[in-house]
């Protein structure tokens, strides 16, 4: 064998990356000017941002349809990658309007906050794209650093240190395991490469399970299945609000990515186990998700805790290894991320009224003094509980839809336990809110900004629920799409 | 079933209306909201009365006025309305029953505040009231039917009397958990017609092809049963009900009662006994029990109640049962009574509540000892409770009767005892009913306090008379109303004898 053909040569097919490529020279440009600049302006931060993700995204818009491999078959974009991409996109502009009045409110001098996040958007947008363990290993770093670091940007507050140091080493764990996941896929297939690996027919299928749990497992304390959700609810509490919301959903779609990628390749050989596996931990997941949730006192905890629960839905949908599975799932992780953001986004507004603690106190007549903000997050309450026709029933109705058609009635039967759990939680804030007499006064100005995002939003969870081919239309072929792989 | 293309869009008005008079409201001043509300319900039930001209009486098995739009395709969920006899009585309820409630809530005592939020909530039950009878694909119909919850939950939490919070909040736990199961129901056999015909359906009609073993069938009717048994309600799951209705205000209650109530029996009817008639027909001796269960249990708990709103509550949990029974004896006098009584009691429930209403705001006291002798000084209202009253216990010429006579012909085409039974459970309907109206006439009270009552007038008159005088029609001219629903009967029937291969009463 001679030396060229053990190295070939490729061109980057470049125009398949930029997307990427332009989140890249973003956060590096946004890391110069924090450089330059003692004190980082935040308005110039983030229109920098701003203009950074808009070119992004109009170039995945308009170049929706381009599909292809790069780096030697370590990248791929096809329709999966662009919808989840533009989701990320789209979800850190929005979060990008609430910034600048949180950070001067909390009088916040970092400018890390901003390239930050351009790095673990890149790394989630990464992460939506690759077959590749290699690669999937490096894009979850940079996304779990930068959120260690995100959550920690409170050096005042105790609280976000404690959410940080747990986020760090269970995060450590998490790498940790997912990297000897990773080793024991290669000592099995001799591949990095998902496709190749579980396409691969050994005898002795002793290491692929092995690696296949190791690596499950280090993806499930970043997506926070229990058992592994313990610094979860304190990373989110303690992170500033507006990082919370993008972890809930940027950071969701990112983590849950290659679950979801992988989910099709597993059918045949240890169908069962996998059902079995997943369905479990998703049935404890929201369980305990829910049931937690429903003794908070603290209501950012408390969306936390719902955000836990959330992920035990999805993951009930990932058990069913199907087609209409897939569907659901993906409609649920993308439903998900916007009512999630929203809900913490609200929060974050709120945050700025002088004596606001997030209690559940805090709540009372809510509607007397904040109005609007009361009914966007009433919006955002009913849908995370699945009331129609908001988008988070049609989400339910779907993986329910999947479980009947994997058989799997008593993982539907244990779901609607979870959700009936969770009608306790949601229901309280807003009975809170609506029909408590009003007590104190909260001032918490929305700027228009805030409120023209908060706005879409919620009107995108009500659209979404009554007008679901909008995104169904992408979302089925591109799950057939990954099936045929 | 066959379709017929509607002339004119009846019903989709009928949902789109009440949501622009929403938008008119919250755009405009708050003194406005009241008769914003007013036109609109009014405009949509003299809609529902014109489309009676086009509705073809002569093919009432059909569904009329049918229109259909695709949402998706492969998943064949689309918005489709249209009705056949039964959904149009139903429509025609709502939209009678919601105008009452706006006409009642205009000169309420307790309506002081909020109004915009109030009014919007009425005609956003209306719209999606309307969509829970007329819609024929099955996730459409379970979204309307999830959506009546919203804003009865608001009604009953901000505008109700003292327990309000707790009682929204049983109510919305109660039926959205148990709705879930329904929500899984549908799926399933959405999924089950795929693995049958290779394509998913949530279209009523497609569905009703499917077969199933009896097992699988049985998973599935409990799967609908459990949702509509809480929503009906049957006892043991009817503990919400006095809880909203007694703290609701009168306009909710009769929302509620009227109207939500139906949802239940007219979703036990078209779909547990229209999808699984083989299950209807193994499981029917128990369900009639069930059902007469429920009368005689419900008259008990009626007349050990002190609150006159928590009694006309479990009344109407007793009338259910009669609903119920009178169902699941799947023969054509059952189904008849059933249907009857749905649309009697939907009327005499709601002068009930008016009636408790009415009381409440010149006594301030829902206590039955307060009510001695009450309705003294006020003749005009004192006809109506009696009319009322006596429509509900089931005097001849009542509304309820034809609903509590046929049940027991139903009964006896099966056995003299059953027959018995039924009329044991009528007996403790018209025992409670009488000591309503014992209370309210004879009992004598101080006068002095009773001289300055006014009588009833106005808008509350006219919204009297609107449930009064259909009572009266229900009563004295039941075929008019049979004209509406024999023909779908018979669909049933054919169906259920169909599936008729070893049941147990024959």
């Amino acid at each position: 064998m001679e030396l060229k053909d053990l190295i070939q040569i490729e061109i980057p097919k470049l125009a398949l990356f930029v997307p990427e490529l332009i989140v890249l020279i973003t956060g590096f440009l946004l890391f110069s000017l924090d450089l330059i600049y003692k004190r980082l302006s935040h308005t110039l931060a983030i229109s920098v941002s701003v203009i950074g993700y808009t070119l992004a995204l109009l170039y995945l818009v308009f170049n929706f349809d381009l599909t292809g491999e790069t780096f030697y078959g370590l990248y791929i974009r096809d329709s999966f990658s662009s919808l989840l991409q533009f989701f990320m996109i789209l979800l850190t502009i929005i979060l990008l309007a609430f910034t600048l009045q949180y950070q001067r409110f909390k009088r916040s001098l970092y400018g890390e906050f901003y390239y930050l996040l351009a790095f673990s958007l890149f790394g989630g947008m990464v992460l939506a794209s690759s077959y590749n363990l290699l690669l999937i290993y490096i894009a979850l770093e940079a996304v779990s650093v930068s959120f260690y670091i995100l959550t920690a940007l409170q050096r005042r507050d105790f609280t976000s240190k404690e959410g940080a140091f747990k986020y760090l080493i269970l995060g450590g764990l998490a790498i940790a395991l997912a990297s000897y996941g990773a080793v024991f896929l290669y000592i099995y297939a001799g591949s990095f490469d998902l496709r190749h690996v579980l396409h691969f027919n050994a005898p002795d299928k002793g290491f692929l399970i092995l690696g296949l749990v190791f690596f499950l497992f280090g993806l499930a304390i970043k997506i926070g299945v229990v058992p592994f959700h313990f610094w979860l609810p304190d990373a989110y509490q303690g992170a500033p609000t507006p990082i919370t919301a993008y972890m809930s959903s940027v950071g969701k779609i990112a983590f849950f990515a290659p679950v979801i990628r992988v989910m099709p390749l597993v059918q045949e050989g240890f169908h069962n186990t996998w059902v079995l596996v997943v369905g479990t931990l998703a049935v404890i997941t929201f369980l305990y998700g829910n049931f937690v949730a429903l003794v908070q006192k603290d209501v950012k905890r408390m969306l936390a805790y719902s955000s836990i629960a959330h992920s035990g839905y999805i993951l009930a949908g990932v058990s069913v290894a199907s087609a209409i599975g897939l569907k659901a799932v993906i409609y649920f992780l993308l439903a998900y991320s916007i009512m999630g953001m929203l809900g913490f986004l609200v929060l974050a507004v709120l945050e700025r009224s002088g004596s606001w603690e997030n209690k559940l106190e805090d709540f009372d007549g809510l509607k007397y003094s904040q109005n609007f903000m009361a009914w966007v997050f009433a919006i955002a309450l009913l849908s995370l509980l699945g009331v129609p026709p908001t988008v988070g029933f049609l989400a339910k109705a779907l993986v329910f839809m999947s479980l009947a058609y994997g058989k799997l009635w008593w993982i539907g039967i244990l779901m609607i336990v979870g959700i009936g759990v969770s009608t306790g939680y949601y229901l309280r804030l807003i009975v809170l809110m609506f029909m408590k007499e009003r007590e104190r006064r909260v001032i918490a100005n929305p700027t228009g900004f805030e409120k023209a995002s908060m706005i879409l939003m919620a009107a995108s969870l009500l659209i979404l629920g009554i007008l679901p081919m909008l995104l169904w239309n992408y979302i089925s072929p591109t799950s057939e799409m990954l099936f045929r792989r | 079933m066959e379709l017929v293309p509607a002339v004119f869009p009846f019903i989709p008005l009928s949902i789109v209306l009440p949501l622009l008079g929403i938008v008119l409201i919250v755009l405009l001043e708050e003194k406005f909201a009241k008769w914003i509300a007013l036109v609109f319900s009014g405009a949509v039930f003299v809609l529902s009365l014109v489309s009676l001209l086009y509705f073809d009486f002569s093919q009432a098995q059909k569904v009329q006025f049918y229109q259909s739009i695709t949402l998706i395709e492969e998943l064949k969920l689309s918005l489709s309305f249209g009705a056949d006899g039964l959904s149009y009585l139903m429509y025609i309820l709502t939209t009678l029953v919601s105008f009452v409630a706006i006409c009642w809530s205009i000169r309420d005592h307790q309506i002081n505040h909020r109004l915009k939020e109030y009014y919007t909530w009425f005609l956003l039950s209306e719209s999606s009231l309307v969509g829970v009878f007329t819609s024929w694909d099955l996730l459409v119909f379970y979204v309307f039917y999830e959506l009546t919850l919203v804003p009865m939950f608001f009604v009953i939490g901000i505008w109700g009397y003292k327990l309000r919070l707790y009682s929204a909040y049983k109510f919305f736990v109660y039926i959205f958990v148990s709705s879930l199961f329904f929500l899984l129901g549908i799926v399933s056999i959405a999924v089950e017609h795929y693995r049958q015909f290779g394509k998913f359906s949530f279209s009523y009609f497609d569905l009703l092809q499917n077969q199933y073993s009896l097992a699988f069938g049985l998973f599935l009717f409990l799967l609908f049963f459990i949702a509509f048994a809480v929503k009906t309600p049957i006892v043991p799951f009817h503990t919400w009900l006095p809880d909203a209705h007694g703290e609701a205000p009168t306009a909710g209650s009769v929302v509620l009662a009227a109207i939500l109530l139906k949802m239940g029996t007219y979703a036990l009817l078209r779909f547990n006994i229209g999808l699984f008639p083989e299950v209807a027909v193994f499981l029917m001796p128990v369900l009639v029990l069930w059902g007469i269960a429920t009368i005689i249990f419900a008259s008990w708990f009626t007349i050990s109640q002190s609150n006159v709103k928590r009694f006309v509550a479990y009344s109407s949990v007793s009338h259910m049962g009669f609903v119920v029974a009178g169902m699941f004896l799947l023969n054509k006098e059952g189904l008849r009574a059933s249907i009857m009584e749905m649309f009697a009691h939907g009327l005499t429930s709601a002068s009930l509540f008016m009636m408790a209403g009415f009381i409440y705001n010149r006594l301030h006291s829902f206590n039955m000892q307060a009510l001695r002798g009450s309705i003294r000084f006020m003749p005009v209202f004192a006809v109506l409770t009696a009319i009322t009253g006596f429509s509900s216990m089931g005097l001849p010429g009542g509304s309820s009767f034809w609903g509590k006579f046929l049940t027991i012909m139903g009964a006896r085409e099966y056995t003299l005892q059953l027959a018995l039974l039924v009329l044991a459970g009528a007996f403790f309907s018209v025992l409670y009913m009488l000591y309503l109206l014992k209370t309210l006439y004879l009992d004598v009270k101080e006068e002095g306090r009773l001289v300055h009552f006014t009588d009833v007038r106005g808008f509350k008159l006219v919204a009297f008379l609107l449930v009064v005088v259909p009572m009266l029609m229900v009563g004295l001219l039941p075929f008019l109303f049979f004209a509406f629903f024999d023909a779908h009967i018979d669909l049933l029937l054919r169906m259920v004898l169909k599936s008729l291969g070893g049941g147990l009463w024959n």
